[in-house]
């Protein structure tokens, strides 16, 4: 189950964060998230070490913790995608397609001509479909 | 766990540095200790010479030529561990006293300290206690005390020098120590015990099991010796057996001890190389190490005691070993591990070792915000142990994360700043820093996490009783997050302020602002009155060139610049008080008091007033702040200080602007203006100021009140202007000149009363008389007056209407105080003196009217006037009374015209005026012949005519005869040019050339005619009648000026023909009197002076004088033509009155230029009564100035010049 979905500009500034759990550990996904910029940033200025495809898009597992599973995902214009999932086993292939829906949805968001760019993303139409792909995500592993 | 280890924390010899005796005030201690700490490493080699082997060393592979030992200074001990004897670093193996001996006299007494000190550390082998600058009864009472090791009293390089000598020392001493206790081990065997062996229940199995594994154990501590003394060959052989002999026993936990030790043998070995394989190898070994002591853990868990720290230390160890950028993934693995691990840790301070670690490693990897997560951890941890010590600790990890999460306070980030740009922030690099914070601002949006960060900060402040950064978080708190926090939260933060400011003492700074936002509103430019013009002392008019030139005080251009920062310059002055403009907002929820603002100058030539100001709750307010510049130099205002819940505090104009850039762009929460209603985004930069010496300083004020003269047009009036320095500078020069509109009515200004009270000492007065006359109200204005009238309001004042007096003036020319730069001239000034004046209208003009009447002469026998002078010209002669009478006689036509202007006037106003005419007069003709205008008195003595309110009265001005003498080709000279007819358009340059110069001609007469008025006892003027006249003078222009071509004179002959001669002498005198008293008596218009002149039945003999008028000759065709009363022409046809002799038509004459001909004939008169002489000519072959003159069209059409009819009164025969 996929506990948190975030979107992060280019200059690491929060554009949208959402979680989606009862529980009230949104400090602590906000942490998750936060602290998880550092290996996402650590890739985007050493593209070439370790880092054997520059195309590839899919960061793939950001880092482990006790609980949570980070995994990363970064745009062209290095706009980053992270996702908290408390799932342990997560086939990589199932991940990309989340993240390759995720970020139409979010190109879609962004082209809202009332959008400003490196402002918070409040669409509404946007949480609703991200939440669609999260909910369907979580289906798509357990069927 | 124990902090800060490393693989090669088990070659360290561990010494326990404990302050003895007396109190040591702390920079001393800290003195001692640095002394000490220097020595971490010392070399085999150097310890060779205090090293004796008394027995053969059991370290036979020891290096001594580049092997050393490793010292851990443990400052004020530690409490053993259960665990020494596991890992012999992890024993006190020495014990070193610092004694400072001026606070602790009796070094007998310190030694006695120094031994109780010393018991706790049971497994100490050495022991030694340096004192401190002894005096000299200490240095002699030392020698007794041999305990004591008395550091003698120098120089801090000597001192080092001693206390590497006793390190040195120590060294060998606990080398021969290990020796002994290596030996004595090998020999006699040891007992090794272990927190986990004293839990095990000693059965019997259990008893042989451990006399197995004791010999192992043996062999790992005896590795262990080695390493210590700095042998890993040793260490490693040892080491090599110990793992053997655990792995057959199954002594796990020993067995990974022994493994641990290994590697820590092979670094040492290997001192200083890092090779892959090596690092393979080390990798291998220690996950092997981690994997036996979970196995151990694991095994053992039944026992309460945990050895998991073991492991977790294992972990660190690794990852300090590994951490390096392209190892990362494998190093955030271990501590994702050993962070997982932390909940199997039982003691609290074991966890926070643990995060400390952790977040160091991930710090040290640059991982900078995973560390601040986990700083974060170690300070939750803190803030768990309720002591003051443990808030302090908690604070301090906190502030140490406030960067990562972007909300460090200003203090910290300064030193920053200072470090990596020491020339500090300049204008011109404004814009680079700008770009930075922006980015910046960028990560300032996980207000969540800052938030909470903050809040930690403030807690934990309180807590540790640190007031200021209590203050400083809750400050960071309230201004960046005001957004996001209640008002009663916003209170509940103001509140905090004022406590931890309460604990404060007065006056205490703080780097990090807190409420209001103050931006920069605006410089006011300086008042008119106080403008600064710069000097270029080579030029005459020094102020000339300087910017506001031209009509305008403001050009739109210099309008234009007030944004950009490069441009604008302010010039303040010493001593004089200047003020700028911020604007505060309050976007919180609570009455905001600040106690004081003012402008924060740094560079330190300027006082600020403070101010004082109370902020509603969502308010911002546009407030004047001021100050006086005290030292020439630039100003560089970067913010204000502001005296804020209790605490000082700068605030920087950049970060508000920073902030507003960022709210523009979306990436700050909110606009604290905006959401206090005021204005839109408007960045105004601080200009470059620059202060100059002292400037003199004019005020002026109108003698008699400020208030704005009222005058009538056309009123004359004095002003008396008053000028006072007010400054501390004598006025050494000043020049007057007018600016603005109606310029020209300013008449008069005494420039030399000013130029005389130079130079004006400082609070010196001169008072400088302007004359004044009204100008005349345009169109505009009269029709608003008119419209105002009707309504009763009559008086227009229009700002933009008055004339300014502007005053350029300076001090010395140059200052002596900056003899730096030689080519600095202070600068001038400039004083704009509006003449306040309200212009009301006065007369008004209906009418204006040229009123001419001519009369015709009667023929008698002699020119009446015109006497030829030499040179040419001519002068009328005149009785002397004839200065009163308004007709004159033309000389040349010798008609008699009579020309009045007729001035209709209206008085409009509620004031009744007089009017009174007077004609000033040429004292002299000019040599030119301008013959028309004599000297008249100035006065004609008319009575003054007086027009009462709302009434109109007729002035009338006398029209003297203008006419020139010579009928001139220049007035013409462009259309004889031109060949064809068009020549003589209206339209033609020409024309228009001529009309100059008659207009020119119009001025100079109008000029001498005044029409002055006075209205009551004060007011008096003058009235404007130029354009009246001109319009009315305008039509008859040519008639009036210019001569006509040819003029003609009848006269009776003389001595003419014949029977003339006969006609009684007493008529002809009698004639002579009546042509002198002409003059006299002929206004009465009565005709019967001539009487009995001219007979009827007589021949009477008549010539007619011919002038030409013109500069060239004429040919001409003459007729005389004679009229009765009714108009028939009398002398042809066949009723003829008059008999004629001679030629009367068809004379064929030429006329010699400015020259006259007579033509004589007679004529014989039938009947009495009156008779018309009228002559004309033909002109042949006219020129085209006589063509332009006749105003023909063509140059066919023949040209006809007639003269002005003479009368002849025939009386009977009788």
């Amino acid at each position: 189950m996929i506990v948190c979905v975030a979107v992060v500009g280019q200059q690491n500034n929060p554009l949208y964060l959402q979680s989606f759990t009862e529980a009230g550990d949104e400090l602590k996904l906000h942490h998750i998230v936060h602290c998880s910029l550092d290996v996402i940033d650590e890739r985007v200025n050493n593209p070439k070490k370790s880092w054997p495809t520059l195309n590839e898009t899919f960061l793939g597992l950001l880092y482990p913790s006790e609980n949570y599973k980070v995994y990363g995902y970064l745009t062209n214009t290095k706009v980053k995608f992270i996702l908290v999932t408390i799932d342990m086993e997560v086939k990589d292939a199932d991940m990309r397609n989340f993240f390759r829906r995720f970020h139409a949805a979010f190109v879609d968001a962004v082209s809202n001509p009332f959008h400003v760019p490196g402002k918070k993303i409040t669409s509404r139409s946007f949480a609703s479909r991200v939440s669609a792909i999260v909910k369907s995500f979580g289906s798509g592993t357990t069927a | 766990m124990e902090p800060d280890v490393s693989i090669e924390t088990d070659c360290e010899i561990r010494v326990a540095v404990l302050p003895i005796g007396g109190p040591i005030p702390p920079p001393r201690l800290r003195d001692y200790l640095s002394m000490l700490s220097g020595h971490r490493r010392v070399d085999l080699s150097s310890v060779s010479s205090f090293y004796t082997e008394h027995q053969k060393s059991p370290f036979t592979h020891q290096p001594w030529d580049s092997g050393s030992l490793r010292f851990k200074y443990v400052v004020g001990g530690a409490p053993p561990s259960p665990w020494e004897d596991f890992q012999s670093c992890r024993k006190t193996l020495a014990v070193v006293g610092l004694c400072h001996c001026p606070s602790s006299p009796d070094l007998s007494l310190v030694a006695d300290l120094f031994a109780a000190a010393c018991k706790p550390y049971t497994s100490a082998l050495v022991h030694r206690c340096f004192a401190f600058c002894p005096s000299d009864s200490q240095l002699d009472e030392g020698k007794k005390v041999d305990k004591v090791i008395l550091f003698p009293p120098s120089d801090r390089q000597t001192q080092e020098i001693h206390m590497l000598t006793m390190v040195q020392d120590l060294a060998a001493s606990l080398l021969m120590e290990f020796e002994k206790w290596v030996l004595r081990a090998e020999s006699a065997g040891t007992i090794l015990k272990t927190p986990l062996d004293s839990q095990s229940s000693l059965s019997s199995e259990e008893v042989i099991k451990a006399k197995k594994r004791r010999l192992g154990r043996a062999q790992k501590t005896i590795g262990d010796y080695c390493l210590l003394a700095g042998s890993p060959v040793d260490a490693n052989a040892h080491y090599s057996t110990a793992i053997e002999l655990a792995r057959l026993t199954g002594d796990v936990f020993w067995h990974a001890g022994a493994l641990e030790g290994s590697v820590c043998a092979l670094l040492v070995d290997r001192a200083g190389q890092k090779d892959a394989t090596l690092e393979e190898e080390v990798k291998y070994r220690y996950y092997t190490v981690i994997q036996l002591y979970r196995r151990a853990y694991l095994q053992d868990n039944a026992q309460r005691v945990s050895t998991v720290s073991f492991e977790l230390e294992a972990a660190l160890k690794l990852a300090r070993y590994l951490c390096r950028q392209e190892l990362a993934k494998e190093v955030v693995e271990l501590l994702m591990g050993a962070a997982d691990g932390a909940k199997s840790l039982i003691d609290a301070s074991d966890r926070l070792i643990l995060y400390v670690e952790i977040a160091r490693i991930y710090g040290s990897l640059g991982y900078q915000r995973k560390a601040a997560f986990f700083s974060r951890q170690v300070a939750q941890l803190y803030l768990q142990q309720d002591n003051s010590f443990a808030a302090i600790s908690a604070l301090q990890v906190l502030s140490l994360t406030s960067k990562a999460y972007h909300v460090q306070s200003r203090g910290a980030s300064q030193k920053q700043d200072t470090l990596s740009n020491s020339l500090g922030p300049s204008h011109a690099d404004g814009g680079k820093m700008h770009q930075q914070s922006v980015v910046s601002l960028f990560e300032s949006q996980w207000s969540t996490l800052q938030m909470v960060v903050l809040r930690e900060i403030l807690m934990s402040s309180v807590r540790a009783g640190d007031p200021l950064a209590a203050w400083s978080a809750a400050a960071r708190l309230l201004r960046s997050y005001y957004p996001l926090i209640t008002p009663a939260g916003q209170s509940g933060l103001a509140s905090s302020l004022v406590n931890s400011s309460e604990r404060l003492p007065a006056g205490t700074r703080c780097a990090d602002p807190a409420l209001p936002f103050i931006r920069l509103h605006s410089f006011p430019i300086h008042p008119s009155q106080m403008d600064i013009v710069k000097r270029s002392p080579a030029k005459e008019e020094w102020w000339a060139g300087s910017a506001p030139s031209g009509p305008f005080i403001y050009t739109p251009f210099s309008k234009g610049g007030s944004n950009d920062s490069n441009k604008q310059e302010l010039t303040w002055i010493v001593g004089e008080p200047v003020q700028v403009l911020v604007e505060l907002a309050n976007p919180c929820g609570f009455d905001l008091v600040v106690e004081s603002i003012y402008l924060s100058v740094h560079s330190g030539n300027f006082d600020a007033f403070p101010v004082s100001v109370n902020l509603p709750p969502n308010s911002a307010k546009v407030i004047l702040l001021s100050g006086i510049p005290t030292k020439v130099g630039p100003v560089l205002i970067p913010g204000c200080k502001v005296h804020c819940f209790g605490v000082i505090t700068e605030h920087l104009f950049k970060d508000v602007d920073n902030l507003l850039l960022g709210a523009a762009q979306g990436l700050v929460l909110s606009d604290p203006f905006r959401s206090c209603g005021s204005g839109k985004l408007k960045i105004v930069s601080v200009p470059n100021i620059s202060v100059v010496p002292p400037l003199p300083l004019l005020v002026s004020h109108v003698v008699g009140g400020d208030g704005a003269a009222i005058l009538y047009e056309g009123e004359i009036r004095d002003i008396a202007i008053s000028f006072t320095n007010a400054g501390t500078v004598p006025v050494e020069q000043a020049h007057i000149s007018l600016s603005g509109k109606n310029q020209d009515s300013v008449i008069s200004i005494a420039r030399e009363s000013l130029r005389s009270a130079l130079p004006l000492k400082p609070g010196a007065e001169v008072t400088l008389p302007v004359t004044i006359k009204a100008w005349q109200l345009g169109m505009m204005d009269s029709d608003h007056a008119s419209s105002k009238n009707s309504s009763g309001v009559s008086r227009i004042s229009k700002e933009g209407s008055i004339p300014l007096l502007v005053i350029h003036y300076a001090g010395p020319l140059t200052y002596n105080e900056s003899p730096k730069n030689g080519d600095f001239v202070s600068p001038g000034r400039r004083l704009v003196v509006p003449l306040h004046v309200c212009v009301l209208q006065g007369l008004r003009f209906v009418k204006a009217r040229l009123l001419s009447m001519e009369i015709p002469a009667h023929v008698h026998d002699s020119l009446p006037n015109p006497i030829f002078v030499d040179d040419g010209s001519a002068e009328v002669v005149t009785s002397p009374n004839s200065v009163n009478s308004l007709v004159k006689i033309d000389p040349y036509s010798g008609s008699w015209v009579f020309r009045l202007l007729e001035l209709e006037l209206s008085n409009p106003t509620d004031v009744v005026f007089e009017v009174n005419v007077s004609v000033r007069m040429d004292g002299t003709n000019n040599g030119n012949g301008v013959t028309s205008i004599q000297n008249y008195a100035a006065d004609f003595g008319y009575p003054k005519t007086r027009i009462d309110c709302d009434f109109s009265a007729r002035v009338l001005i006398p029209l003297e005869h203008f006419k020139l003498p010579v009928l001139d080709g220049s007035f013409f000279a462009k259309e004889s040019q031109t060949t064809d007819g068009l020549g003589s358009k209206i339209s033609n340059p020409a024309e228009r050339n001529s009309k100059a110069e008659l207009n020119a001609s119009i001025n100079n007469l109008i000029t001498k005619i005044k029409v002055r008025w006075q209205s009551g006892r004060n007011s008096s003027g003058e009235l404007n009648i130029k354009d009246a006249i001109q319009a009315a003078l305008q039509a008859s222009m040519m008639d009036i000026l210019l001569p006509e071509p040819l003029t003609f004179l009848f006269t009776l002959a003389k001595n003419g023909i014949a029977n003339e001669g006969i006609k009684s002498p007493k008529e002809l005198s009698e004639q002579t009197i009546v042509a002198g008293d002409s003059s006299i008596q002929s206004a009465s218009g009565s005709n019967t002076r001539f009487k009995g002149s001219i007979s009827a039945h007589e021949m009477t003999p008549m010539e007619v004088l011919i002038r030409n008028n013109t500069k060239e000759p004429i040919q001409m065709s003459l007729s005389v033509t004679c009229r009765d009363v009714a108009g028939e022409n009398c002398i042809e046809g066949s009723k003829a009155t008059v008999l004629w002799a001679g030629v009367l038509t068809g004379i064929q004459l030429e006329v010699p230029p400015l020259e006259e001909v007579s033509h004589s004939f007679s004529l014989y008169f039938l009947v009495p009564g009156d008779y018309t002489l009228m002559g004309s000519a033909i002109i042949n072959s006219a020129t085209e100035m006589l063509r332009a003159r006749a105003r023909t069209d063509s140059s066919e059409e023949t040209i006809f010049c007639r003269g002005s009819p003479f009368h002849i009164n025939v009386v009977g025969a009788l």
